[in-house]
């Protein structure tokens, strides 16, 4: 989209191609002068021509359901087996499923139901039903990989149905009727989790759920069971009506699946709050005057909990990656900004103290947490006593890190002598005789610029500006 | 035989095998249900609108 220095930090194989880009025969990404572009192969022309030509294309993206493109100058392709090269509308900031709460990955399963039922219309089917080929654009999931289709032949079963039952159907359902942390699974299993092992962790009630028993359990033993057999069915043995009833069957299970937030960590955070009205709206109104001041086009707020702040941040139509350790406040988070048709925001499950590593093929397919920065502005409220006495990390440590991911810096500082620091130092020994005013601005000092340092009303809480060196 | 041409990833035998099953059990609903709203237009229903621009979302 806009900011060009986005995803700069991708990594990146020889001559631009992006090293996620690499599995699909059918073309690649690659970035030439901060400008990501798709190499179309000659291989792909066919399938290309027909998603244009049958309108499929311009019905995506009209339903944001598909990243839209333009065609650009060919001489920039990378290899000579190129057929066309397109420019994607660039994504403001790419996220991967287990970072996301349970409606971001319910959307984003039924956004692939929804594309696979349209393009079918059109004589076409989905050659990859992947969570990673999702993310969200303006708010809205939405499928950026233009090559994921191919020409649809009567009698053909869905090649991604698979692909679909790991990467959606299993967690979905694992984390509705389990536990919704089982989502970091996807961390662990690149290409979704096993349907075997769903089959196991799944309460035995699921088997007498018709979506849930034949495309997850039975589906499972027919793996375990045809293992490496060769398919000798006829080709015609799977009618279009029959795709469309399987497509519509997944959509219904997918739909019936349901988590709601409560109970959990944070979910009511600000209800129980040790500070007053007037110290919230003060502290709102800072974060609104200097992220006005600071103009940045990418936002992270850390410990975002619901994303008020958030909120305040990106009043001007920055776009802030919203983050948060606690399920149950993301998914808050996510069901206020669709409610709301918020477009410049991103709800985001994020431990700061184990961030997502980067992981894949070589280590490179996926990018950690801080590779897909820096962020012009970083918001740290209410966090760093979490960091510095919960995970007993130094204060600088903690520079450090902030140093890395952002340019400016808006950090709260939470005094020894507020409840919600006793609270967390009640049932231990206090080792931190730097966790002072003094010792957080000597350790801050060191990569930041104090630009202000505010006393939050009717608190003993203080606001920083800082800026790097 | 193999379905042409093959596909770049791994569909797995027994991911397509479960699916031929399922989908013949549903396609029979699917084609039940076109035929029923046939069946209802004979009889003076209005047919329903196309889904093109269903809600794909979570409710």
């Amino acid at each position: 989209m806009t900011n060009p220095k986005q995803n700069s930090g991708q990594a990146q194989q020889s001559r631009g191609q992006l090293a996620a880009s690499f599995r699909d025969p059918s073309g690649f990404l690659f970035s030439r002068d901060g400008v990501l572009y798709r190499q179309v192969n000659r291989k792909y022309e066919q399938e290309y021509a027909r998603l244009i030509e049958s309108g499929l294309y311009e019905k995506l993206v009209k339903a944001r359901l598909l990243i839209p493109h333009i065609e650009a100058d060919q001489a920039l392709a990378e290899s000579d087996s190129v057929y066309k090269v397109i420019q994607p509308e660039r994504v403001a900031f790419i996220s991967y499923p287990y970072e996301w709460s349970f409606g971001q990955l319910k959307d984003a399963a039924l956004a692939t139901l929804s594309i696979q039922r349209r393009a079918l219309k059109a004589g076409m089917s989905l050659k990859d039903a992947s969570a990673y080929n999702i993310q969200f654009v303006r708010g809205k999931a939405t499928l950026i990989d233009t090559l994921s289709f191919e020409i649809y032949k009567e009698g053909q079963p869905w090649v991604a149905y698979r692909q679909f039952c790991q990467h959606f159907l299993a967690p979905l359902a694992l984390m509705a009727l389990k536990d919704v942390r089982l989502n970091q699974l996807l961390r662990v299993y690149i290409d979704g989790v096993p349907l075997d092992l769903a089959s196991k962790l799944l309460p035995f009630k699921t088997r007498f759920n018709f979506g849930l028993l034949t495309n997850i359990h039975l589906h499972a033993s027919a793996q375990k069971r045809y293992s490496g057999a060769e398919v000798k069915s006829r080709a015609g043995t799977m009618s279009k009506q029959a795709m469309i009833g399987l497509i519509d069957s997944l959509d219904a299970t997918v739909r019936k699946l349901n988590w709601n937030p409560g109970g959990t960590e944070w979910g009511n955070y600000y209800d129980i709050t040790n500070y007053s009205d007037a110290a919230f709206e003060h502290k709102k109104e800072l974060v609104g005057e200097w992220s006005a001041r600071v103009k940045p086009a990418l936002v992270w707020d850390l410990g975002a909990n619901n994303g008020v702040f958030s909120r305040v941040a990106g009043e001007a139509g920055t776009y802030v990656v919203s983050s948060d350790i606690d399920p149950a406040a993301v998914e808050q988070n996510y069901r206020q900004m669709k409610g709301e048709k918020t477009e410049n925001l991103l709800p985001l499950l994020l431990d700061l103290t184990n961030p997502s590593p980067s992981i894949g093929w070589a280590n490179r397919e996926r990018d950690s947490f801080d590779e897909r920065g820096p962020a012009d502005l970083v918001l740290a409220l209410a966090l760093i006593h979490h960091l510095a006495i919960s995970n007993n990390v130094p204060l600088p440590q903690l520079t450090e890190f902030f140093a890395k991911l952002g340019k400016w810096l808006v950090i709260e500082f939470i005094p020894k002598s507020d409840s919600q620091v006793q609270k967390l130092l009640v049932s231990r020994e206090d080792i931190f005789p730097n966790y002072t005013r003094e010792g957080f601005e000597a350790a801050f000092k060191q990569r930041f610029k104090i630009c202000e340092a505010v006393n939050v009303h009717e608190s003993e809480r203080l606001l920083y500006l800082m800026e790097g060196l | 035989m193999h379905f042409a041409p093959l596909p770049y990833l791994d569909p797995g035998s027994g991911s397509f095998l479960i699916q031929l099953l399922i989908a013949a059990l549903l396609g029979l609903g699917v084609a039940v249900r076109a035929s029923w709203g046939t069946i209802k237009k004979w009889f003076g229903a209005k047919p329903k609108a196309d889904d093109e621009d269903d809600e794909s979302e979570a409710k």
